[in-house]
């Protein structure tokens, strides 16, 4: 390798790690959880009517992620939930802490609805991803004699996203996990337009299903060792 | 050589003319209420502006908007009126001498007075939002107005990069599913309804 081609590669590293996304996880558990095979959850973005709302690409993003793996959940799209529960789940409607869910149910027909589509938990996702920081120059022109970008942009964006996970069956909270990722995207103009993507809410939308799997579910090996002692 | 170009030129006023008018379609899947009924079999008019209702709107950052709630919405009142009362059948328009009411207790007519929207340019969020201001008025079977209410549903939908028209269309239909959530909640609670169970 020479040393051009060193050099090459070593910014090329270094560009690429800074499209980066760090993210940070927590997690607060006020219940003991487990779902069974025939047991379901639903995800539903908080909505209001502020300027900010939950975007749906990232709770489909994390019912996807939910979905797929070794060990996948059973999930009720929040559509068809929404509409099985309809009036009770819409924006204005719906219920805003766990404890309203002894309210929810005294209505005729929810709970048995409910119990018809075997949803035991409800995760509501809030949050969302905002840009906190851009700046630079960059500018593509064309021309008859050919054509070419110059110049460095960069915006930094921050997702930040909530989980608070309901028991249906319990009526009652069990628990919330927080996932926050940042991270700073580029685009480079050396003749071509070089893009280095950071994708903070991608990041947040996995660790948050994965570390929402997790909650629900319990630790396998650890599951299998208690398995074993009973 | 002729025919072609006329073809041609047709086509290019087609596109220019096409460019500057979007067309929303509304659509949507239609939820049927989960709630206890109000125990009454009323009739339910449906005018020809409320089934059919059009909305056209020129925006000067965005060009001019059609917006056609198309079946959605008649669909969706068919649906949440059978949902809350007892019984609900169709009926012309309430007047003096009507006929077909019999064993009915009284006439409902759900109307749109306004509606309106916004898009990110004019807004200056994420989102394109969209609002229907719906009236609702209780007849007697006589034809005699025994009060009317107003209901504004609201919605909104994300901005996706080429999708404008999916977006009006899911705004403009989350608006339908509000107003409706609070219709099928809040009826039977209005004062004008208390009285008129009370007294038939």
């Amino acid at each position: 390798m020479n040393k051009q081609t060193k050099t090459a590669s070593i910014l090329l590293s270094i560009l690429v790690l800074a499209g980066c996304a760090s993210t940070r996880v927590e997690e607060r558990r006020q219940a003991s959880t487990g779902m069974g095979d025939h047991e379901a959850i639903v995800l539903l973005g908080r909505a209001s009517y502020s300027d900010r709302e939950t975007e749906t690409s990232f709770t489909e993003c994390v019912a996807s992620a939910l979905a797929k793996g070794d060990r996948p959940l059973r999930l009720v799209t929040q559509k068809e939930f929404k509409d099985q529960l309809y009036p009770w789940f819409e924006p204005r409607t719906a219920p805003t802490s766990s404890k309203d869910l002894g309210k929810l149910f005294a209505q005729p027909g929810v709970q048995q609805r409910i119990l018809d589509t075997h949803v035991r938990y409800l995760a509501w996702i809030s949050g969302d991803t905002i840009t906190t920081d851009s700046g630079g120059s960059f500018s593509c022109t064309i021309s008859s004699f050919g054509g070419g970008c110059f110049g460095v942009s960069y915006w930094e964006e921050d997702a930040s996203y909530e989980a608070s996970i309901w028991d249906v069956e319990n009526m009652t909270t069990s628990g919330q996990i927080s996932a926050d990722a940042n991270g700073t995207s580029y685009l480079a103009g050396v003749i071509l337009p070089i893009p280095i993507i950071a994708r903070p809410g991608n990041a947040a939308c996995k660790a948050l299903a994965n570390q929402l799997r997790e909650f629900l579910q319990g630790d396998p090996i650890a599951a299998d060792i208690a398995a074993d002692e009973v | 050589m002729t025919r072609l170009l006329y073809l041609g030129m047709l086509t290019a006023c087609v596109l220019v003319f096409s460019g500057c008018t979007t067309s929303v379609t509304v659509e949507g899947t239609i939820p049927t209420p989960l709630v206890a009924k109000i125990p009454a079999k009323v009739g339910i008019y449906y005018s020809e502006d409320f089934k059919k209702f059009r909305h056209e709107e020129t925006i000067r950052q965005n060009g001019n908007w059609e917006i056609d709630m198309g079946d959605q919405n008649l669909l969706f009142f068919r649906n949440l009126m059978k949902a809350l009362f007892d019984e609900a059948n169709e009926v012309g328009e309430p007047s003096g001498n009507m006929t077909g009411v019999d064993g009915l207790d009284g006439i409902l007519v759900p109307e749109i007075v306004k509606y309106g929207f916004l898009t990110p340019n004019v807004s200056g969020l994420k989102f394109y939002s969209a609002s229907i201001h719906y009236r609702l008025t209780l007849y007697d079977t006589n034809g005699q107005k025994l009060g009317e209410w107003g209901v504004v549903g609201y919605g909104k939908s994300e901005t996706t990069l080429f999708g404008k028209n999916e977006s009006l269309s899911e705004a403009t239909m989350l608006a339908i599913r509000d107003g409706g959530a609070r219709i099928a909640i809040e009826t039977k609670s209005l004062p004008v309804i208390k009285s008129w169970l009370e007294e038939i």
